[in-house]
C-alpha cells in the first residue's frame, strides 16, 4: 500500500498517531498500546525506569511531551493561580509500530472544513509596553539579564491537524517538527530547535538565538555578517551559550562540556538561524531524570538566570502556557532520547488553537520591535488557517 | 577542598568546572549550605547571581565569619558581595554588560598579573562598585579599557580575590590561567 494513502487511512480511522522529523524525512508512530498521563507525582515514577541495555527494538521508546508546568514543578518552582484549560500536563505514547516516511508528506483534505481565522491576542500592545518596561528595570537592577514575554493568539476551530502538518512541512521543513493527534487534542509545531539529543554517554544541545528572514539579498554569507553585526543578537546568544553549558555541566564530566559550533548560520526555507552545538559526556550514575532537571525548561525561551527568570515570568504569565516552552520527543528504552523545545506550534484542544510567541527583553531591545516580531512569528501558523 | 556557594546562578556549574580543573571541589545553594564543608574547604568562593549584596545576608554572614581565615573568591555579584561587606556602595550603571566581551586591563602593580597586561573577559553585571572606594588592603587591579569600570580586587594579606568579570565564560580568553595564578596565590 502506498505510505501517503496509508497517512490518509490512519488519519480517517481516528486512531491517535504521532509524526516526527528525522534526518532523512519523517518517521510516523501508531497503534499506541499504552497512554500515560503525567502529573507532578507519576513523573518520577515515569523518568526512574530502569533501561535495559540489551539490544531495543525501534518501537521500544515513549513518545510525547512535557508541558511548561511540569517542568517547572520538576525543579522546584511553583506558579502562582492562572487561566488554565486543564490540558493534561504531559502524555507519553508507548507506539507498536513506527513506519518511516518522505519529506514529501502530501495530504489532501477532504473535509472541507471552512476555516475561522479571526485570532485574538491575550496581551494588547500597551500592556505588553508596560510589562516590556518592567522587565526592563529588573534588569537594569540586575535580578534578571534576559527575559522572554509570552504572548498568545487563540481562536475557536476545528482543524484537520495533518492537513495543517502536511501544508507546514511544504513551508518550513524545521528540523524538530512533529505533529500529534489523539482523540481529543492535536499539536502542530515546526520547532527548529533541539534541546537534548543522548546517546549511551554523549549529550548534545544546540540553542538558537538569533533568525533573520530570507529575501533576494540576505544569503547565508550576509547572514552571517548580520548576526556578527547586530550587538543585540550577539549578546542574546553569548548568554545562551554560557548558560547552556552550565546546564551540560551540571551532568557532565568535568572538561568534557565543550562549544563545537560557535555561533553558525543554518539555512532553512525561509530564514536563517544563528546557533551553537555544545557537547558533554554524561557523568557516571546520571540518570534520565537528573538530565532532564538540568536542561528543561530549555534556557533560550526562558531567558537568564533561569530560576530567578521563571519566577519572574511566572508571577507576570496570567495564562497557563500549556505545551509552548515545554519539550517534545522522545525516550528509548535504552536511555537514550531526544527532545526538542515546543515553539512555533498550534495547540488545538476542545476546539481551541491556540498559538504562543515570545521574543527577548534585554536592555537595549525595543518594545514595539518585539512586539512586531512576535506577531511576525506567529504569522506563519496563523496563515495556515485560510 | 573548594567550596563554591552557589546564588542560584545559570553559571555556576561553568565555575564548578573550571575550578575543578584545579581541585576538589564541593558546591551548595548558598541557602542550603554546609557547615562542616565550610569549615574543611580551604578556599570559599561566592559564585555570580542574580540582584543585589544586599538580598544575600547568609553570604555575607559567611564572608565575615571566614575573612583573614582563608582564602575568598568572589565573582561576579560575588565579587560585589565582598566589596559591599566592607562598606563599598554598589550601584546600577548607565551602560549594561550582558553577554559581552570587554578588553581589560592590569592597572596596579601590586596585582599577581604583570602590569599593563591586557584580558579578553565576558562580562555580566548591571551593577558595578561605586569609586572612589578606598578600604585598607583592597586594591582594584585591573579595569575595563573602555568605560574603566572596576574590574577585579586583589587583597594579598588576608587572601581575598574577585572578578566582576566571568572568568569561566567562553566568552573569556585565558580564563583558566586567571583562576591557576589565584589559587596558587
Amino acid at each position: 500500500m502506498n505510505k501517503q494513502n496509508l497517512l490518509a487511512d490512519l488519519h480517517h480511522s481516528g486512531k491517535p498517531y504521532i509524526i516526527y522529523k528525522s534526518n532523512k524525512g519523517f518517521n510516523l508512530y501508531t497503534n499506541f498500546s499504552k497512554k500515560i498521563i503525567l502529573n507532578k507525582k507519576n513523573i518520577y515514577k515515569f523518568l526512574n525506569k530502569k533501561n535495559i541495555n540489551k539490544k531495543c527494538k525501534k518501537t521500544d521508546l515513549f513518545i510525547g511531551f512535557f508541558g511548561y508546568e511540569l517542568l517547572n514543578n520538576l525543579i522546584g518552582i511553583k506558579i502562582p493561580k492562572q487561566k488554565n484549560i486543564n490540558l493534561p500536563k504531559g502524555i507519553f505514547y508507548k507506539p507498536e509500530t513506527k513506519i518511516d516516511l518522505t519529506n514529501n508528506l502530501n495530504y489532501r483534505n477532504g473535509d472541507n472544513i471552512k476555516q475561522k481565522n479571526n485570532f485574538k491576542i491575550n496581551i494588547n500592545k500597551k500592556t505588553y509596553t508596560k510589562i516590556f518596561d518592567k522587565f526592563k528595570k529588573k534588569i537594569k537592577s540586575g535580578e534578571t539579564y534576559q527575559i522572554k514575554i509570552c504572548t498568545k493568539y487563540k481562536t475557536s476551530s476545528k482543524i484537520n491537524p495533518l492537513d495543517f502538518f502536511c501544508r507546514l512541512s511544504k513551508t518550513n521543513l524545521a528540523p524538530e517538527a512533529f505533529m500529534i493527534k489523539d482523540k481529543n487534542y492535536s499539536i502542530i509545531s515546526c520547532s527548529p530547535e533541539n534541546l537534548i539529543t543522548k546517546k549511551s554517554s554523549l549529550i548534545t544541545t544546540k540553542p538558537i538565538a538569533g533568525t533573520v528572514k530570507k529575501n533576494k539579498n540576505m544569503n547565508k554569507v550576509k547572514a552571517l555578517n548580520f548576526f556578527r553585526k547586530n550587538l543585540k543578537e550577539t549578546k542574546e546568544h553569548n548568554m545562551i551559550v554560557d548558560m547552556e553549558r552550565n546546564d551540560l555541566s551540571r551532568i557532565c564530566k568535568v572538561g568534557s562540556v565543550k562549544l563545537s559550533k560557535k555561533r553558525v548560520v543554518e539555512e532553512y526555507k525561509d530564514l536563517f538561524h544563528c546557533v551553537s552545538l555544545i557537547k558533554g559526556k554524561l557523568k557516571k550514575g546520571i540518570k534520565n531524570i537528573d538530565i532532564i532537571k538540568a536542561m528543561m525548561p530549555g534556557g533560550s525561551v526562558i531567558g537568564c538566570p533561569k530560576i530567578s527568570t521563571l519566577n519572574l515570568l511566572n508571577n507576570q504569565e496570567k495564562e497557563n502556557r500549556n505545551i509552548y516552552t515545554g519539550s517534545f520527543g522522545y525516550i528509548k528504552f535504552n536511555g537514550d532520547m531526544r527532545f526538542n523545545i515546543i515553539i512555533r506550534s498550534i495547540l488545538n484542544f476542545k476546539n481551541i488553537s491556540e498559538i504562543s510567541v515570545a521574543s527577548g527583553v534585554v536592555v537595549d531591545s525595543n518594545a514595539k520591535h518585539e512586539f512586531n516580531e512576535n506577531y511576525i512569528k506567529a504569522k506563519a501558523l496563523i496563515d495556515l488557517f485560510k | 577542598m573548594i567550596y563554591i556557594i552557589d546564588h542560584n546562578d545559570s553559571f555556576t556549574h561553568n565555575i564548578v568546572h573550571q575550578f575543578s580543573l584545579f581541585d576538589k571541589v564541593e558546591c551548595d545553594n548558598y541557602n542550603n549550605v554546609n557547615k562542616a564543608k565550610l569549615k574543611k574547604a580551604s578556599i570559599i568562593v561566592f559564585s555570580p547571581g542574580p540582584g543585589n549584596p544586599k538580598d544575600y545576608p547568609i553570604t555575607s554572614k559567611i564572608y565575615k565569619e571566614f575573612k583573614s581565615k582563608k582564602k575568598i573568591i568572589g565573582i561576579c555579584l560575588g565579587f560585589q558581595q565582598i566589596l559591599f561587606c566592607e562598606g563599598a556602595k554598589i550601584v546600577e550603571q548607565k551602560k549594561i554588560y550582558h553577554g559581552f566581551q570587554s578588553s581589560i586591563q592590569v592597572i596596579n602593580d601590586k596585582s599577581l598579573f604583570y602590569k599593563g597586561r591586557k584580558f579578553k573577559v565576558g562580562r555580566y553585571h548591571s551593577l558595578k562598585l561605586k569609586e572612589p572606594f578606598k578600604i585598607k588592603n583592597f586594591d582594584i587591579t585591573m579595569r575595563c579599557l573602555e568605560s574603566n569600570v572596576a574590574m577585579s580586587f586583589e587583597n594579598s594579606k588576608d587572601k581575598i580575590y574577585g572578578f566582576q568579570f566571568h572568568p569561566e565564560s567562553f566568552l573569556t580568553i585565558n580564563g583558566n590561567f586567571l583562576i591557576k595564578k589565584i589559587l596558587l596565590a
